[in-house]
């Protein structure tokens, strides 16, 4: 080997070093201009618009110069004293909306399981079926859950086939499509308490409620089967597994991941939307004058008792979830 | 092999084809032995429970739509007759008409579908831009932007309502306007802006338009969620193979990644425009006077069609469904075009949690 080579071999050597070094480089620039608007928004809207609800909450407002600016008056924690113990309908509101977050979380999740596994099977019309299913995520939202709440009465009088006359005499029953007897003496006879049979009639009475708010859970666990090697269900079939050990054995786990993905979207759903009691109430106390920094107050102690509950269950549940393993 | 011989006979035989008569099992015992067993009666169970669970859901889920269609058509008449379910009998579009005409619905439509496409556009754009640098690039912070953009979702927008308000309503880029304005307490002599210290932009467009172009606007965190999740998914090499033929980050990002990511883009698109469609919470906070009509506005008895009578408090919520049924009609074609296109790019993300 010549002296020129050497020079030449230990030139391409630096060079390379330099490269991957900028190359690296490169790729953080790139990293922080793809996220730029990310990073401005954050720190220009998002943070101090957090930062001022907080500060919101523990102050009271005065409008000065006829509305042009305003002015913050400290007000300590008097907001959250008086959102728990002045507001006569505030605690109840949220001990009843946190129940109720329990009992449909689960109910949610189940059920937009279930059809997930069902609508991800071959069959004549799965893409109609599929169409339908989805429909609830792209109309039944915002202005048109606002104008079904007001509904009631329209929908049970055209589906209820007795007429107006025997409509008025029993009028609390018709909108229920079981009775909590029925499914209570289904249960007695199976030793199940009554608590179950309750839920579960409560459960099949809001039954449209569920379905609407599943179509983004559905979604969710239809990519995560999709995802599932067919390769494994073969090999099940081929070992001679029933449907039903198959779904417990390998479906279950290998959707546990999606199952904590949907179990906290689903929790912050139910938590943001505006059907929600507690946050229709908080909007409620929202437009009552001079109650606006309360109405703040209010949100953040449910949405700390919210978050709360969701780490709590996210990390029990992070336990049980199991991760494939790539490569 | 003799056996065969004897039993089949050649019938026919042409160039290509060939007819063979052979003796077969007789028909019942095909039938027999293919349906008459316990695979096929299970089979059978499950298909049939499948077909009432999925059937009796869609018409859970489609009765609502029926009832509102049906009640649209419907004269006012026919409110207080008892005979009349789900069939009009005094049939009249008169309900539309007026909701038309006293509403302002084509004003209506025009000023949502400028906010919505515009929104939408621009959220589905930006989500894109930040989820690819979040998929694909390593730099510092990456793992905490990620973990505010998950934030930023979990927290609900009715928390900061008031504070949004406040931030549009008296809008400042980090006290620049309130300084030139004279109103800050480092220096109160400087008065460039003639005593504004801050701009109103409630009422504009502005407000949303802003938190759209940074991905702070509605769900916009899912968004984000999901276009990582499909970048993740895309092989690195058809970048590295742009960058050597001498493509720049952002030319490559236009040329080759946003192409590949349509259908995830459509189905964001999809969801943008159609929440922000029927959206109350924003329209209704940002917009606290009534001069742009927006699809919220629409939502009222019409005078021509305000009459007090015996069914008036169903007639009256029968209009108001006509009202919600032309606020999600332009919804519904849209959707009934891409449909296809929200499960096949949520189906091609394979989104998977870790």
């Amino acid at each position: 080997m010549n002296k020129e080579a050497e020079v030449k071999l230990v030139q391409s050597n630096t060079k390379k070093r330099r490269k991957s070094h900028s190359l690296e480089k490169k790729s953080a620039r790139g990293g922080y201009l793809f996220t730029l608007p990310f990073i401005i928004g954050f720190i220009v809207i998002y943070l101090p618009v957090i930062f001022e609800s907080f500060l919101y909450s523990v102050t009271t407002i005065e409008r000065i110069n006829a509305g042009e600016s305003y002015q913050l008056v400290w007000a300590g924690i008097e907001n959250y004293r008086a959102a728990l113990f002045d507001d006569a309908n505030y605690t109840q509101i949220l001990t009843a909306g946190l129940r109720q977050l329990l009992l449909d979380v689960p109910a949610i999740l189940i059920f937009s399981l279930f059809i997930a596994v069902l609508l991800n099977q071959k069959m004549v019309g799965r893409a109609a079926f599929r169409a339908i299913f989805f429909v609830p995520v792209i109309l039944s939202t915002g202005l048109i859950a606002q104008i079904d709440t007001s509904n009631t009465s329209l929908m049970t009088y055209m589906s209820d086939t007795e007429g107006i006359g025997t409509n008025a005499a029993r009028s609390t029953s018709v909108a229920e499509i079981v009775s909590a007897m029925d499914i209570e003496y289904l249960f007695s006879n199976m030793k199940i308490g009554g608590g179950m049979a309750k839920y579960v009639s409560q459960l099949i009475n809001n039954i449209y409620n569920i379905v609407n708010r599943s179509g983004v859970q559905m979604l969710i666990f239809l990519a995560g089967l999709q995802s599932i090697s067919p390769a494994i269900y073969e090999s099940c079939n081929v070992e001679g597994a029933s449907a039903w050990e198959t779904f417990w054995k390998i479906t279950f786990p290998m959707i546990s991941p999606m199952i904590l993905v949907n179990f906290i979207y689903t929790i912050i759903d139910a938590f943001t939307s505006s059907t929600n009691s507690v946050m229709s109430y908080i909007n409620q106390v929202y437009g009552e004058a001079g109650k606006d920094t309360l109405s703040v107050a209010m949100a953040w102690i449910y949405f700390a008792i919210v978050i709360v509950f969701v780490l709590l269950a996210a990390a029990f549940m992070s336990a049980f979830v199991f991760y494939q393993r790539r490569d | 092999m003799n056996n065969i011989e004897t039993t089949t006979r050649i019938k026919r035989e042409t160039k290509n084809t060939i007819k063979v008569d052979f003796d077969r099992t007789p028909f019942w015992q095909r039938m027999k032995a293919k349906f008459v067993n316990k695979n096929f009666l299970v089979k059978l169970i499950w298909t049939i429970f499948r077909y009432v669970i999925l059937i009796g859901i869609s018409y859970i889920i489609l009765f609502p739509f029926f009832t509102k269609i049906a009640s649209s058509f419907m004269g006012p008449d026919d409110f207080v007759d008892a005979t009349v379910k789900l069939i009009p009998k005094n049939f009249t579009f008169d309900t539309y008409k007026y909701i038309f005409l006293e509403n302002k619905y084509m004003q209506a439509l025009g000023n949502t579908t400028l906010l919505s496409v515009g929104a939408s556009l621009l959220q589905t754009f930006v989500c894109a831009m930040i989820g690819y640098g979040l998929a694909k690039f390593k730099f510092k912070g990456n793992k905490l932007l990620f973990v505010l953009v998950i934030f930023s979702m979990i927290i609900p927008h009715q928390t900061l309502q008031l504070s949004l308000f406040m931030k549009f309503r008296y809008f400042d880029v980090l006290g620049i306007i309130q300084l030139l304005g004279g109103g800050s307490r480092i220096l109160p002599q400087l008065n460039v802006t003639g005593g504004v210290t801050s701009i109103n932009l409630t009422n504009t467009f502005w407000p949303l338009a802003l938190l759209s172009a940074t991905g702070l606007a509605f769900k916009n965190g899912l968004y984000i969620f999901m276009m990582r999740q499909f970048y993740r998914g895309v092989p690195n090499e058809l970048e590295e193979s742009a960058y050597i033929d001498g493509s720049g980050i952002f030319s490559t990002f236009v040329r080759i990644i946003l192409p590949l990511s349509v259908p995830m883009m459509i189905t964001i698109f999809l969801f943008a425009f159609s929440w922000q469609w029927t959206d109350t919470f924003y329209t209704s906070l940002f917009w606290t006077r009534s001069s742009v009509v927006l699809m919220k506005n629409v939502i009222a008895i019409p005078e021509s069609l305000n009459i007090t009578y015996a069914g008036s408090n169903m007639y009256n919520a029968a209009i108001r469904n006509t009202c919600g049924l032309m606020i999600i009609a332009p919804l519904v074609i849209i959707y009934l075009f891409c449909q296809r296109y929200l499960i096949q790019g949520i189906e091609r993300s394979g989104m998977t949690a870790d």
